[in-house]
C-alpha cells in the first residue's frame, strides 16, 4: 500500500487502493500475512514484489502438471498441510494425470532438494512467491477477486460485505413472510386453491391494498416506487406537501429512459422546459453542478441524459420526502384502510369445485384498458394545488402535460420563476374542475387515453382560476399540444398576476376554500359530465383576454428556450 | 524396476535391462536438472539477476538439452524395436512419459526465461524487480551440473553484442526443443492412457537415500547458528519497510489536506 501512494502520489488516495487491490489481485505483489486474501489493506501490512517469473503479463498457461508438483512438494514438507480444496484439487489431477504420476513425484522431489540448496531466507522467499502464484490462479473456494467486474463487482474488500451474507440474510429475512410460497399467502394462494381472490385483491391499481403490499411500502423506497398504488400514494402525499415535481420529473426520466427512441429528443425537450429550464413551471431543485452536466448532455440527447439529475432527485425523495412520508397522514390512514383478508379454508370438494371453476384471466388487452380507465380515474383525483402529469407514457407526447404550479408568479412578468415556493397559490393551478374534467376529455378524445393532471383550484386560491381554465380549454379546443400550452400558460401567468385582481368576481361555481378532500369528491363526480354541460363562468368576457393571453402567449412561448435550439424557437414542437 | 531373471542369459533381455536402467537413470538426472532450471529461471528479472545467473541458466540449459538429446536417442531406439518384451515396453514408455514431460517443463521454462530476460535486460539494473531475495542461484546451479563447487570464470563484462548472441541461441535451443518434442511424438506412438505408474500418491518425505540430501541435512543443523544474521537482516527489512510507510503515510496526508 505505502508502495502504491509513492508510486503515484498524484492520484487519489482511493484511486491509489484501487490500483493496489488490482495488482495484488492479478499477482504482481502479494502480502505477507493473510496470503490467502488478495486485498490490499489500509494498514501498513507488508507486500512483496513477485519475481517476474510468476507474472501473468504474458498470460503463460497455468498448467496442472505444475499444480500437481507444487501440491506434491507442500505434501514433501510437511505431511498433511494441504487444506481440503488442495486435497481435492490434488487426488482429481492424481486420477487424471495418473500416466504422469511418476514423473510429478519425482520433479516434486527434486524441486524440494534443489531448493534445499538455497539460502534459508531465499528459500522461505520462494516458497512465498509460488504460494501466492496459486493462490491467484487456484484461488480456494469463495474468493473474492478485484478482477471481477460489472454490476456484480464486490467493492467494498470487508469481509461482511464481501461474502454477502448479511445482505442475503437481511433480505431473506424481510421477504420472508411475504413470499406466497414460503410463507402463508392470504386469503389464499391462487396457484394451490384455484381461488383468485389474491390477485383480485392485489391488482396494481386497487383502491385498498392490503396489508401486506403496504408493510412492503416500508421496506425501501424502490420498492414503494415499484408499486402503481404506492407511487399513487405518495404523488398524494408529494401533492400535499408541494413536492410533487419531484416524482413527477422521476416519472418522465424514466419515460425517457424505457420510451421508445423516436420521440425521445422531444421528451428530452420537454423535460427540459418543464422542470429544468430557469422559470421552468414545475422547477426541480437539483445543484448546480448536476445541472450543468445535464444541460449540457441535453446538446445531445440520449436516453440516459438525465440520469445524474435523477439520480440526485431519487436520492432526495428518498433521504427526505420517504421518510416524511411514513409518518404522514395520508399514509397512515392507508394503513388503517387496508385490508386483510381471512385465510380461506377450503374443503377438498371446495377445492375441486374451484378446480373447475378455473377461467383463463384477462386478456392483457383489457387490462390494458383497465390500467388506462384507472389513470384517467386517478387524474381526476388529483390535487387542486398541484397540477402534476400522470405517469401514462404518451405514445408521440411528452407526458409531463402538467399545468402546472406556479412558483411566486406574482413577480414582475419579465422575471423567470426561480425558486417554487409551496406556500405561493398558483394562479395558474386553476383549471376549475370542469375544465380539467374536459381537458381529460379533450386529450382522451385525442386517443391518448392519458388523464390529463388537471389543475386544480388551490386551497387558497381565488385567482383567475376559471380564466386559466378557460384559456386552456380555448387552447385545447384549437388543438394545441400541451407543449404549447405550456409555452404560453407561462406567460399567460404573469398576464393573469397582473390582471388578477379584476377576476375576483368571476370565479363563481366553486368553493375555492373548500378543502381537498371533499374537491376531490367534487371533481369525481364532474369527471362524467360532458363537455358542453360545463358550467362556465360568462365566457365572452374572457374572449379579449383569451385573445390578448394568447398574443402574449405567442410573445411569451421564447420565454423559454432551450439553450440547444436557435434563438428562433419552434413553438414547442420539439 | 524388476529385472528379468532369465538363466538363459538371453542377451537382448539383458541388454536392454542394462538400456533401462541406463535410460531411468539419465532420465532422473533430467529430472534435477530441470528442477533446478526451474528454480534459477525464478530468478530472473529480480534483484538477484546478474550475468553470473545468466551463465548459470546457459551451463543448466546445455546440460539439459545435451541430456534429453542422449535420452531421446535412446529411448527411441528401444521404442522402435518391435521385438522388446512387454515389461519391458512398458518400463520403457513410463520412462518416455517422464522424459517427455520433462521436456514440455524445460521448454516452458525456456521460453519464460527467454522472454523475461528480453524485457528486464541487464543494461538496467535500476528496472529489476526487488523480490526480496539475497543470494544468487550459484549452489543450485552447481547441484544441476552436478559439481561440487562452481568454479566460476571472472564475470563477463556486459556487451551488446553478448547479449543478443545469447538470445540467438536461446533462440535456436528452443527451436530444436521444439523439433525434438516433434519428432519423439512422430516417431514413437506412446498411448499414455495405458501407462501406469509405480510410485505412490503422495511423494515420501525426503528420504535418506539421496547422498546430496544427506549433506542437506548436516547443512540444516547448522542453521541455527546463522540464525542470528539472518534475523537482524530480517529486523533491518523491517524496519525500512515501516520507516517507508510513514513516509508514504505522511504524504498521502499531505496530499489529502492540499487537494
Amino acid at each position: 500500500m505505502s508502495l502504491i501512494t509513492v508510486l503515484s502520489p498524484m492520484t487519489s488516495h482511493f484511486q491509489a487502493r484501487s490500483f493496489g487491490s488490482m495488482l495484488v489481485a492479478l499477482g504482481y505483489i502479494y502480502p505477507l500475512q493473510d496470503h490467502k486474501r488478495l486485498v490490499i489493506k489500509p494498514d501498513a501490512s507488508l507486500y512483496r514484489f513477485q519475481t517476474p517469473y510468476f507474472w501473468p503479463t504474458q498470460q503463460w498457461p497455468v498448467e496442472d502438471t505444475d499444480y500437481a508438483i507444487y501440491l506434491a512438494k507442500r505434501n514433501i514438507r510437511k505431511k498433511g498441510i494441504l487444506e481440503l480444496h488442495e486435497q481435492e484439487h490434488y487426488n482429481r489431477l492424481h486420477k487424471w494425470m495418473n500416466h504422469k504420476w511418476d514423473f510429478i513425484v519425482m520433479q516434486a522431489k527434486e524441486q524440494y532438494r534443489a531448493a534445499k540448496e538455497r539460502k534459508k531466507p531465499d528459500r522461505v522467499v520462494f516458497d512465498c512467491q509460488e504460494r501466492a502464484y496459486w493462490v491467484v490462479h487456484r484461488p480456494p473456494p469463495g474468493t473474492v477477486s478485484a478482477m471481477d467486474y460489472g454490476l456484480d463487482r464486490l467493492i467494498d474488500p470487508n469481509a461482511d460485505e464481501v461474502t454477502g451474507e448479511s445482505l442475503l440474510v437481511k433480505y431473506c429475512a424481510t421477504y420472508n413472510s411475504h413470499d406466497p410460497f414460503l410463507s402463508k399467502c392470504l386469503p389464499s394462494n391462487p396457484w394451490l386453491t384455484d381461488d383468485v381472490t389474491y390477485w383480485t385483491l392485489n391488482m396494481p391499481y386497487v383502491e385498498m391494498p392490503t396489508k401486506m403490499r403496504v408493510e412492503r411500502w416500508t421496506f425501501s423506497f424502490a420498492e414503494l416506487l415499484s408499486d402503481p398504488r404506492g407511487r399513487n400514494d405518495f404523488r398524494l402525499f408529494l401533492k400535499k406537501e408541494f413536492s410533487g415535481e419531484n416524482l413527477a420529473f422521476w416519472e418522465s426520466c424514466e419515460d425517457l429512459k424505457w420510451g421508445e427512441a423516436a420521440t425521445m429528443s422531444e421528451k428530452a425537450e420537454h423535460i427540459y422546459k418543464t422542470f429544468l429550464a430557469r422559470g421552468a413551471p414545475r422547477w426541480i431543485n437539483i445543484d448546480g453542478k448536476t445541472m450543468e452536466i445535464t444541460v449540457k448532455g441535453l446538446k445531445h440527447p440520449h436516453r440516459y441524459v438525465l440520469d445524474a439529475a435523477q439520480t440526485h432527485i431519487y436520492m432526495l425523495m428518498k433521504k427526505d420526502s420517504y421518510g416524511r412520508y411514513q409518518k404522514s397522514p395520508v399514509f397512515k390512514e392507508t394503513v388503517k384502510k387496508a385490508i386483510c383478508p381471512e385465510e380461506h379454508h377450503f374443503t377438498d370438494a371446495q377445492l375441486e369445485q374451484n378446480a373447475k371453476k378455473r377461467r383463463p384471466s384477462l386478456s392483457p388487452i383489457i387490462l390494458r384498458q383497465m390500467e388506462q380507465e384507472q389513470r384517467a380515474k386517478m387524474a381526476a383525483t388529483v390535487d387542486i394545488t398541484q397540477l402534476c402529469r400522470f405517469t401514462t407514457p404518451v405514445p408521440h407526447l411528452a407526458v409531463y402535460s402538467g399545468i402546472t404550479d406556479f412558483p411566486s408568479a406574482n413577480a414582475s412578468p419579465s422575471l423567470p420563476f426561480l425558486a417554487h415556493s409551496p406556500a405561493c397559490p398558483s394562479p395558474i393551478s386553476v383549471a376549475l374542475d370542469s375544465t380539467s374534467a374536459s381537458e381529460r376529455r379533450v386529450e382522451a378524445g385525442e386517443g391518448e387515453g392519458e388523464g390529463n393532471p388537471a389543475a386544480q383550484a388551490a386551497a387558497g386560491g381565488n385567482v383567475s382560476k376559471s380564466r386559466m381554465a378557460l384559456s386552456l380549454h380555448r387552447l385545447l379546443k384549437r388543438g394545441c399540444t400541451p407543449a404549447t400550452m405550456f409555452a404560453s400558460l407561462s406567460p399567460k401567468c404573469h398576464s393573469a398576476a397582473g390582471t388578477s385582481s379584476r377576476i375576483q368576481p368571476i370565479s363563481p361555481d366553486q368553493p375555492s376554500q373548500a378543502p381537498p378532500r371533499r374537491i376531490g369528491n367534487f371533481f369525481q363526480i364532474k369527471v362524467d359530465i360532458p363537455p358542453e354541460c360545463r358550467i362556465y363562468p360568462i365566457e365572452s368576457e374572457d374572449e379579449d383576454e383569451e385573445n390578448r393571453a394568447a398574443s402574449r402567449g405567442g410573445v411569451g412561448a421564447k420565454e423559454i428556450i432551450c439553450p440547444w435550439e436557435s434563438l428562433t424557437p419552434q413553438n414547442g414542437t420539439g | 524396476m524388476p529385472l528379468v531373471n532369465n538363466k538363459v542369459g538371453d542377451d537382448c533381455t539383458v541388454g536392454t535391462d542394462k538400456a533401462l536402467v541406463d535410460g531411468k537413470a539419465q532420465v532422473d538426472s533430467l529430472i534435477k536438472v530441470v528442477a533446478c532450471y526451474r528454480h534459477l529461471a525464478s530468478y530472473v528479472g529480480g534483484c538477484t539477476d546478474s550475468l553470473q545467473l545468466r551463465d548459470e541458466l546457459r551451463q543448466t540449459r546445455e546440460k539439459a538439452l545435451t541430456l534429453a538429446v542422449s535420452i531421446c536417442n535412446h529411448l527411441t531406439s528401444h521404442l522402435r524395436n518391435k521385438s522388446l518384451p512387454e515389461g519391458q515396453r512398458k518400463e520403457m514408455e513410463l520412462l518416455w512419459v517422464a522424459f517427455s514431460s520433462s521436456l514440455e517443463l524445460l521448454h516452458v521454462d525456456m521460453c519464460k526465461v527467454f522472454n523475461i530476460s528480453d524485457i528486464f535486460s541487464l543494461a538496467n539494473t535500476d528496472a529489476l524487480v526487488q523480490t526480496g531475495l539475497q543470494g544468487g542461484g550459484s549452489e543450485v546451479a552447481a547441484r544441476a551440473l552436478s559439481l561440487p563447487d562452481l568454479n566460476l570464470a571472472p564475470n563477463p563484462t556486459l556487451s551488446a553484442g553478448l547479449e543478443s548472441q545469447e538470445r540467438s541461441t536461446m533462440e535456436q535451443e528452443i527451436s530444436q526443443m521444439d523439433h525434438m518434442i516433434d519428432d519423439m511424438e512422430m516417431k514413437v506412438n506412446v498411448m499414455r492412457w495405458m501407462v501406469e505408474p509405480h510410485g505412490p500418491q503422495y511423494a515420501e518425505v525426503l528420504s535418506s537415500s539421496d547422498s546430496a540430501s544427506l549433506a542437506l541435512l548436516s547443512v540444516d543443523e547448522e542453521q541455527p547458528g546463522h540464525q542470528p544474521p539472518c534475523q537482524r537482516s530480517h529486523i533491518h527489512v523491517l524496519l525500512l519497510l515501516f520507516a517507508v510507510v510513514l513516509v508514504a503515510a505522511t504524504l498521502s496526508v499531505c496530499i489529502i489536506f492540499f487537494t
